[in-house]
């Protein structure tokens, strides 16, 4: 039985690889780019009140549009549920999916589907209220959590706890919302989640200061766009995008200072704003796809700080998060 | 001699009119049911002075964003901050005058259907039923009438589960009667092929079949071909309902009393002309409150879509939930407001119903 459902769930994926090649130009014919997001996450993809897009994985997409098509807002944003949005991908309904999707082994290799990248390295972390003076997690040995059903935060939690010989017992919920309701009426201690979704849930809390997110990260939940797998080119495309967000970061350029450093930057700066060299070219786009990336979408920290950090009512510190060399793990592979 | 003696006077007979007498009869007849009363009236004012007090009394009502929202009630704000995302999605602004036209249109089409006078009502509201929602989609998509083009990532809110329960329901209406038909043919292929059809789309839930058409009907379509996700799950929501509304027609056609078969053959009438000049009258007629009761269903079946990521009101009002400028958890006041909308739709649709039950019901009176 199982040997017949994979057989079939291969040959879909076959047929919808078969159908989909040339994304580039596809998206260049089109004049707009199909981008996966999730219909609601704050700080990541959000809509405002206008209908207006914005959030940390919408930025992804605004930058391959700006690097493809040399202007951002050309994209058309398909709203998509946990469940649909792979097939979405592979049927060929969107271009990019940039929505809050944890880069695992499973995925990578057996749904036909790459990933270009982490945009925000997420793992499940700790809440508790500020009164009971708890400041790690090695401290709630035989506390009640609050957990949302079903998650694999409720996985990694489990195994945390065991490695560091404690117990502690579960209080579930269905969604995060009744979560944050569980963790403030008292049925419970500490609230379980992804760190991401710990600063939303806070802000939600009556007193949002009587809580505080501890420092420990119990799991790896890198967070990026995918891509399907079978078309290189625009695999590299939106791999390069995000890298170049993040150099972009490294080399001081930000949408304010890329006209000037355009003309008279240095070297490297030359380099990857177009100027000089041809990594456009070997991209397949236009010399300058760097530049509109930063002057459009700007760089890494721009986006981070506007979307979920301090510019944003979230205010989540860059924490792993920040530049290989001030303390983080962000590093994108030598423009050149 | 017998002296004539009056009989005591009787005390004052028991009050059985009036409001203390209602109160006796209904609320305090016995120890008992005194206390439940009493119980349940403490809780019911605690609670609804608490209630009051909140959604009127200490509510925010001004102002546009969420720092407006400062006393400890109802944040009305965020509707109103969001009713244009509540109702028109983000359809372009200055287009909106379209989406109101439409349901204009629809209204103006229900209205017909019983106002006009009766001997052209049929000829005139079934047509006009039956193109309303192309014209509508015409209008709405606006590449075909010249209007700047709106992609359906745009449509929402409230006026897409209108229009949806709308343009389904009446796509449904001429197959769901074929099928009623086919199911009560004498032709055992279509008979067959009818009741398939009927029993599938009756028997499977409708959750499972939007899945199946936003999921699994992609990976089917030849390479290259992008059907909108709308009009597939507008596929997925007509079969739905046309198996549904098979069964009502069939229920329709058996309550036809056989005497108007046997009159419509001994005229000389072939199968079409029985059907659509005897026949197809009287069973909407017998039919019209199971189908206006169906379209209540369908209607509110479509805030289901949610489950796909199509933006209707449900949906709307989770990714405003979600919106970092609005966390400050106003899930009460959200899903009060979705209540109340549907509510006063619902329950205008069934007053609706009834008056049209009374205005064709002229003469099956026994």
């Amino acid at each position: 039985m199982k040997k017949i459902s994979s057989l079939v769930v291969g040959g879909l994926a076959l047929v919808a690889l078969g159908a989909q090649a040339g994304t580039l130009e596809d998206v260049k014919k089109r004049g707009v780019l199909s981008c996966g997001v999730s219909t609601g996450l704050a700080g990541f993809s959000q809509k405002d009140e206008k209908g207006n897009w914005s959030g940390l994985d919408v930025d992804v997409c605004r930058g391959v549009a700006a690097a493809v098509l040399g202007d951002a807002s050309k994209v058309q944003y398909k709203p998509l549920t946990a469940k649909e949005r792979f097939e979405a991908l592979r049927s060929g309904e969107i271009d990019v999916l940039s929505r809050n999707t944890t880069w695992t082994h499973t995925r990578d290799t057996s749904l036909g589907l790459n990933f270009a990248g982490t945009i925000y390295y997420d793992g499940a972390g700790f809440m508790v209220r500020k009164a009971i003076g708890v400041k790690s997690a090695t401290e709630l040995d035989n506390a009640n959590a609050c957990i949302q059903a079903g998650t694999s935060t409720e996985l990694a939690i489990a195994d945390y706890f065991r490695e560091n010989n404690m117990s502690y017992k579960a209080v579930t919920f269905d969604t995060s919302d009744q979560t944050r309701i569980g963790f403030e009426s008292g049925r419970c201690d500490f609230l379980v989640s992804d760190q991401s979704q710990l600063y939303a849930l806070r802000i939600g809390l009556n007193n949002p200061d009587g809580a505080v997110v501890l420092p420990e990260v119990i799991s790896k939940e890198p967070l990026g766009p995918v891509v399907r797998q079978g078309d290189d080119e625009w695999f590299n495309i939106v791999k390069w995008v995000v890298n170049a967000s993040i150099e972009g970061e490294f080399q001081g350029v930000t949408s304010a200072n890329v006209d000037k450093l355009k003309k008279d930057g240095n070297p490297a700066q030359l380099r990857f704003l177009g100027t000089e060299g041809k990594l456009g070219e070997n991209l397949g786009l236009s010399a300058d796809w760097a530049y509109q990336v930063i002057k459009q979408v700007g760089n890494y920290a721009e986006s981070f700080e506007r979307n979920v950090g301090q510019d944003s009512p979230l205010k989540i510190s860059r924490g792993l998060n920040a530049q290989w060399n001030k303390g983080g793990i962000l590093y994108s592979p030598a423009m050149r | 001699m017998r002296e004539f003696k009056p009989l005591p006077a009787q005390p004052a007979p028991v009050k059985t009119q009036g409001a203390v007498a209602w109160l006796r009869d209904n609320l305090f007849y016995s120890p008992v049911s005194s206390i439940v009363t009493l119980f349940f009236a403490y809780f019911f004012i605690k609670y609804s002075i608490a209630m009051f007090d909140w959604a009127l009394l200490s509510a925010d009502w001004t102002g546009t964003t969420e720092k407006d929202c400062t006393s400890e009630g109802a944040c009305w704000v965020f509707i109103k901050a969001w009713s244009q995302q509540f109702f028109y999605g983000s359809y372009i602004e200055s287009e909106i005058w379209r989406i109101n036209l439409s349901i204009l249109l629809l209204l103006a089409v229900i209205v017909m259907s019983f106002t006009l006078p009766k001997n052209i009502r049929l000829k005139v509201t079934i047509p006009a039923f039956l193109l309303l929602p192309f014209i509508c989609i015409a209008i709405l998509d606006g590449r075909i009438l010249g209007l700047t083009h709106v992609k359906t990532d745009l449509w929402g809110g409230f006026s897409l589960n209108v229009l949806m329960a709308a343009a389904s329901i009446i796509v449904a209406f001429p197959f769901s009667f074929l099928w009623s038909l086919g199911r009560r043919s004498d032709m055992a292929f279509i008979r067959s092929v009818s009741i398939i059809f009927i029993e599938f789309f009756r028997g499977v839930p409708v959750l499972s079949l939007f899945f199946m058409g936003s999921v699994m009907l992609p990976l089917f379509f030849a390479e290259g071909t992008n059907v909108d996700k709308l009009i597939r799950v507008w596929i997925v929501l007509i079969f739905f309902m046309s198996g549904y509304m098979a069964e009502v027609f069939r229920g329709g056609f058996q309550a036809i009393p056989r005497g108007q078969y046997e009159a419509a053959d001994s005229l000389g009438l072939g199968y079409w002309q029985k059907i659509l000049l005897i026949l197809l009258p009287q069973v909407i007629k017998v039919s019209m409150p199971n189908i206006l009761a169906t379209f209540v269903m369908l209607f509110k079946n479509t805030t289901f879509l949610l489950i796909i990521g199509i933006p209707e009101l449900v949906q709307t009002l989770q990714t405003a939930l979600s919106n970092s400028y609005w966390l400050g958890g106003h899930t009460l006041e959200g899903y009060l407001f979705v209540f109340a909308v549907f509510w006063a739709s619902c329950f205008s649709m069934s007053l609706l119903s009834s008056h049209i039950e009374r205005k064709l019901d002229t003469d099956n009176r026994n």
